[in-house]
């Protein structure tokens, strides 16, 4: 999902914390950030001890 | 101040202890999204990485995923993390600045060359627990379940990142979306 598919851009970090807060549930609440991209394999590997 | 987890490391001698780093990094971010509050389930508390990797697959070992994390977060401590793919870094950004947490996968040869590395020789798939990010820098603090100076060079416990280090290592994970990241999210504890 490019970032240029998103509807709103993201405040600044430097903006608010409500600016962040709403622009978040509003990322959340949107359904087609919750596929998995079918090329995706997101299965973590065995680290070395 | 944001509540900050227990820190927990995969290398515990339990079994499937290094695959465990999606069970370690969600132990993490369940405790942080409850703020350490016992949900009174049958299951124990705080949450450990053996008994989510135990319902994850309680007789094999092998990788685990977002999915099969937060399943185990939701049935065992009432924990229904908020999974998303494709998120934009800014908004990465913007979630963790607005009071949450996050599991995040990343690709460890981003990791491997810098002071950072707590497993030296590994290049794979990862996760990392991110509890919050400083203002004055950018950084983030990054809970590597690797991170347990099991030996010399290696780092102990939570370590601020540099964003732009976090920002190239998930990026990096195979098939993800350019310019994206895939995470996890706890709820906004703030």
């Amino acid at each position: 999902m490019p970032a240029k598919d998103q509807k709103k851009p993201a405040p600044k970090a430097k903006a608010s914390i409500e600016e962040h807060k709403a622009h978040a549930d509003a990322f959340l609440a949107d359904p087609k950030y919750k596929v998995k991209p079918t090329t995706l394999n997101d299965t973590s590997d065995e680290a070395k001890p | 101040m944001v509540y900050r987890p227990t820190f927990r490391k995969q290398g515990d001698g339990s079994r499937c202890q290094w695959v465990n780093c999606g069970p370690a990094s969600h132990a993490m971010a369940a405790q942080r999204h409850r703020r350490g509050v016992d949900p009174r389930t049958p299951h124990s508390w705080p949450p450990m990485p053996p008994e989510i990797r135990n319902y994850i697959s309680p007789h094999s070992c092998g990788g685990t995923s977002l999915q099969d994390n937060d399943a185990a977060t939701t049935h065992m401590y009432l924990v229904n993390m908020d999974v998303r793919y494709g998120v934009p870094w800014t908004t990465f950004r913007s979630l963790i600045i607005s009071g949450r947490g996050a599991v995040v996968q990343i690709r460890y040869s981003v990791i491997a060359p810098t002071r950072y590395d707590a497993s030296p020789g590994f290049t794979g798939n990862h996760a990392v627990y991110v509890n919050e990010r400083r203002a004055s820098d950018g950084a983030f603090l990054v809970y590597d379940p690797m991170a347990d100076h099991r030996r010399a060079g290696i780092p102990q416990g939570p370590q601020w990142w540099p964003a732009s280090l976090l920002q190239r290592a998930a990026y990096a994970m195979p098939g993800t979306a350019a310019g994206c990241v895939n995470a996890s999210f706890t709820r906004d504890t703030v």
